[in-house]
């Protein structure tokens, strides 16, 4: 029995170090891979002119879809901001959602909006459209408004793939802000394609709290003053310069970002559009997308673009944040139930052996584990059974590999993009990268096991962002 | 929050609290108990008291401290980079803004002030003597000429041979490094040299697209009648960013539009689409014959693109031939050839715009078809509002002909 329980303890000791070698050994991998994507991506785009496309009669035609609920404080701004971004062939659907604020005769009475007859098929099950809109004024010509019962953003973007025609989508939330040759940077890859079909192409969204926007646009960029916002600047960067840069590079990706994303219209709606059952819509569309792709042995490529693209509020109070955080738990919870069958499935390559698999083991379970050890730490602390010394010793260890971590990402980001002009800004985010994983992360951790239970008891709702405006942030 | 998870299992780990490996009776090494620590100082009092609860784990016990002073060396000397790298990045910056501006100032001198002349000249050849200075008067050449034609564009290029800077280009051209071909290609497409012609040429098939792409647009800057055969030597697909490059610098620099028609029996289909679309742009009607031929193309992009073409340059002839071939194709490529009617209303297609309309399920298709019923104005038109008042149990034509009518919906 002693030989037994020597050997369980054998293996567990073991195991845990195995463990964190491959989390280690992920996270450097990963690293190195978006060092090297980001660099192949920025030599070879610093030789790239976007303005032969503005005006191109070849560029695709391009329809941005933007649900709106309640957005009636900034919808405005939001509109004149989509209506001039550059770009010739496309057009702007925005979709009130059922809003009971007057973000619709808002709408109406500033870009003379009509209702009219317009005729399509409802390719993709959405809520019932009340009417769309078109503006008599032709300098609004790009614009269609599309007004429809309450039914929340994946069915307001399944309306608005309804009305569209063109070749490709961009689907965006009505509160970002994008960069005006955002349509731009998007399209190249679809039009770059030979041998493979490009299904999906998504970019960096940045964080505007505290940045100075004046119509629509954001004109100076600053880091965020409060430590909620910042910490998660920190947080975007490292997911998105190096996580999500890395896994387009192994072709692993799962996830374009709500906030901003293209896709190819006819395989999004022959996929079955954007799922309405879920909190995580975004995700899931991607994963389903592949899996359609691979099902019918078409070649296709989800492209990942590191070019800051769209900018939008985060939360800056705990309250929002943790609304949000549940929210998207129980999203990649979702998807990852739904698309259970791809887990170490061969038949999708690297989305079933690498990219799910990851995303199951460290974006889904890596909170519940550590919640459990921490459930561990405060009964051992209590019954005074912990080895302090080994715990400090534990906890150096991965405090100071997290934070080097963080740091990249800081170097990446000077590297690359570089928006953050002021010295200051630079040394706060350096700052905040050695307070995030103390201050910050365990109440992340705590919001995801939140989302977790949310889940369990069914609390599935979507949650108010209640953005402060961008003014204000 | 990934590396917390180490946290978590290494918490899992704190708890066990036992050798890790079973004593063995011959095992030599020491065993740590709490008597024989020594109390010397405070990191071995640390260590050893580590040791006593790990036993002889003293490896693992390194490796942790390998990893933090791994980690903290790695973040000090991150933090060292980011700050030089920003003091670096703002030196280069105002360097190469202090010497564009000299340099542009010693070029305007060369070109426009006569009594200045030699003296820039010996300027810019003292200039010249340094690699980095080389690259920037080069790029501030370019930079110059673009906005001048003629005689001091001339003059530049002249200047560009005097000052031995083509030298510089075709080492860029024949480098290793794509990126520096890139530079090398442009620099000659720029200042019209053809001696690195041959490895332009070779790069037009080459797998890094970029590279392509450059080589690509230094052959159109570099040929003088046909400023597209080289599209006869394409046997990579020509992507669309690189249809759009193509054709951007046609209009640019007001080339010799070429007959495209040549291309309509290339093996590449991406280049016969390209050559489609080019027909289209600049109305080449003589080609009709030959696009008409193309519908019998068993590409389906190459058909669809043909009807479309068809639409767009007006090509009456064409409508009786798809008129015989939409019953076989893909709704995608009913869709243009209803474009194509729509385009080119004739009341003669009337009945069959209308058996369309009634036959087809597509919500596209339909609009299409009573589109074009309605651009053959009165008798389309009268056709539409007949229908509309008809009560068919089969379609309701009232919802498509309304969406058609509306002329808010551009």
């Amino acid at each position: 029995m002693s030989g037994l329980f020597d050997i369980l303890k054998f293996f567990v000791l073991h195991a845990v170090f195995i463990i964190t070698a491959l989390i280690f050994s992920v996270y450097l991998i990963l690293t190195v891979f978006s060092a090297i994507s980001l660099r192949k991506y920025l030599r070879k785009n610093s030789y790239v002119d976007y303005n032969s496309i503005v005006s191109s009669p070849l560029a695709p035609t391009l329809s941005v879809i933007a649900p709106a609920f309640n957005e009636s404080r900034t919808i405005l701004d939001n509109i004149r901001t989509l209506l001039s971004l550059y770009y010739n062939n496309y057009e702007v659907i925005v979709v009130n959602d059922g809003s009971s604020d007057d973000s619709l005769e808002k709408m109406i009475e500033t870009y003379e909006l009509e209702k009219v007859n317009y005729y399509f098929d409802y390719r993709l099950p959405c809520k019932r459209i009340r009417g769309v809109y078109k503006s008599q004024n032709r300098s609004f010509k790009k614009l269609t408004v599309i007004d429809k019962v309450n039914g929340g953003k994946a069915d307001s973007l399944n309306a608005g793939l309804n009305v569209s025609k063109n070749e490709l989508v961009v689907s965006i939330d009505a509160d970002s802000i994008m960069e005006p040759d955002a349509l731009l940077k998007l399209v190249k890859p679809f039009t770059e394609a030979k041998d493979k079909k490009v299904i999906g192409a998504g970019g960096v969204i940045r964080i505007a709290n505290s940045c100075e926007i004046s119509g629509g646009h954001i004109k100076k960029v600053h880091l965020p003053k409060k430590f909620l916002p910042r910490a998660q600047v920190m947080e975007y960067t490292r997911a998105f310069l190096m996580g999500r840069m890395a896994w387009s590079e192994l072709d692993g990706l799962l996830l374009i970002s709500g906030a901003l994303g293209m896709f190819n219209r006819e395989i999004v709606i022959q996929s079955g559009g954007y799922r309405t059952d879920t909190v995580g819509e975004d995700m899931e569309l991607v994963v389903r997308m592949r899996r359609y792709m691979v099902d019918n042995n078409m070649s296709y490529d989800v492209v990942y673009i590191p070019d800051p693209l769209c900018w939008t509020e985060v939360p800056s109070t705990l309250k929002v944040l943790a609304r949000q955080r549940s929210r998207w738990t129980r999203g990649t919870l979702e998807t990852l139930i739904i698309h259970r069958k791809l887990l170490f499935n061969r038949k999708y390559g690297k989305l079933g052996m690498l990219g799910y698999p990851y995303w199951l083991m460290f974006e889904y379970l890596a909170p519940i584990i550590e919640f459990l050890g921490i459930l561990w730490f405060i009964f051992l602390v209590i019954s005074g059974k912990l080895n302090w010394p080994f715990f400090l010793l534990l906890f150096g260890f991965v405090y100071f590999f997290a934070v080097s971590l963080s740091i990249w990402s800081v170097l990446f980001e000077e590297v690359t993009f570089h928006k953050y002009e002021k010295r200051r800004d630079v040394f706060r985010l350096i700052g905040t990268a050695f307070l995030e994983p103390i201050f910050y992360h365990p109440l992340v951790m705590l919001m995801s096991i939140k989302g977790n239970i949310d889940k369990l008891f069914k609390r599935n709702t979507w949650g108010r962002m209640e953005r402060k405006g961008f003014d204000k942030s | 929050m990934l590396p917390w998870i180490v946290v978590s299992t290494g918490l899992f780990f704190v708890s066990a609290q036992v050798p890790v490996y079973p004593e063995t009776e011959d095992s030599t090494e020491t065993v740590y108990t709490n008597e024989n620590i020594q109390e010397d100082n405070l990191i071995s009092r640390y260590s050893d008291r580590v040791m006593v609860r790990f036993d002889k784990s003293p490896l693992f016990i390194t490796i942790l401290y390998v990893v933090i002073l791994y980690s903290i060396v790695t973040l000090i000397t991150l933090l060292i980079i980011i700050l030089l790298n920003r003091g670096r990045m703002q030196r280069e910056q105002k360097l190469k803004e202090y010497l564009k501006e000299e340099y542009q100032q010693k070029l305007m001198d060369y070109l426009f002030e006569k009594d200045k002349l030699d003296q820039a000249f010996l300027d810019l050849e003292r200039i010249a003597s340094n690699k980095f200075n080389r690259q920037i008067l080069i790029d501030q050449m370019i930079d110059l000429s673009i906005n001048l034609k003629g005689e001091i564009k001339e003059v530049i290029n002249k200047l560009y041979l005097l000052l031995g800077l083509m030298k510089d280009s075709l080492e860029k051209a024949y480098s290793r490094k794509w990126h520096e071909n890139v530079k090398g290609f442009r620099e000659l497409a720029f200042m019209g040299i053809r001696e690195a012609n041959e490895r332009i040429i070779e790069s037009l098939n080459s797998n890094n697209e970029i590279l392509r792409m450059e080589a690509q647009i230094a052959m159109v800057s570099l040929s003088d009648d046909n400023p597209y055969h080289f599209l006869h030597l394409m046997e990579k697909p020509l992507a669309i960013w690189e249809q759009i490059t193509l054709h951007e610098l046609l209009i640019q620099h007001n080339l010799k539009v070429p007959a495209f028609k040549q291309w309509f029996e290339s093996e590449n289909i991406s280049v016969l689409i390209f050559a489609l679309e080019m027909a289209s742009w600049f109305k080449q009607k003589g080609a009709g014959s030959a696009i008409i031929r193309l519908f019998e193309h068993e590409n389906d992009e190459v058909r669809r693109t043909a009807y479309k073409v068809c639409g767009e340059i007006r090509l009456k002839s064409s409508l009786p031939a798809m008129k015989k071939i939409y019953e076989g194709e893909s709704d995608k490529n009913k869709l243009e050839i209803l474009n194509a009617f729509a385009r080119i209303p004739e009341e003669r297609h009337l009945n069959f715009l209308k058996s369309v309309l009634d036959m087809e399920e597509d919500v596209q298709l339909q609009i299409l078809a009573t589109k074009a019923m309605e651009n053959t104005d009165e008798p389309g038109i009268s056709m539409l509002i007949k229908l509309m008042k008809s009560k068919s149990e089969y379609k309701n034509y009232q919802i498509i002909i309304r969406h058609v009518l509306d002329g808010r919906i551009y």
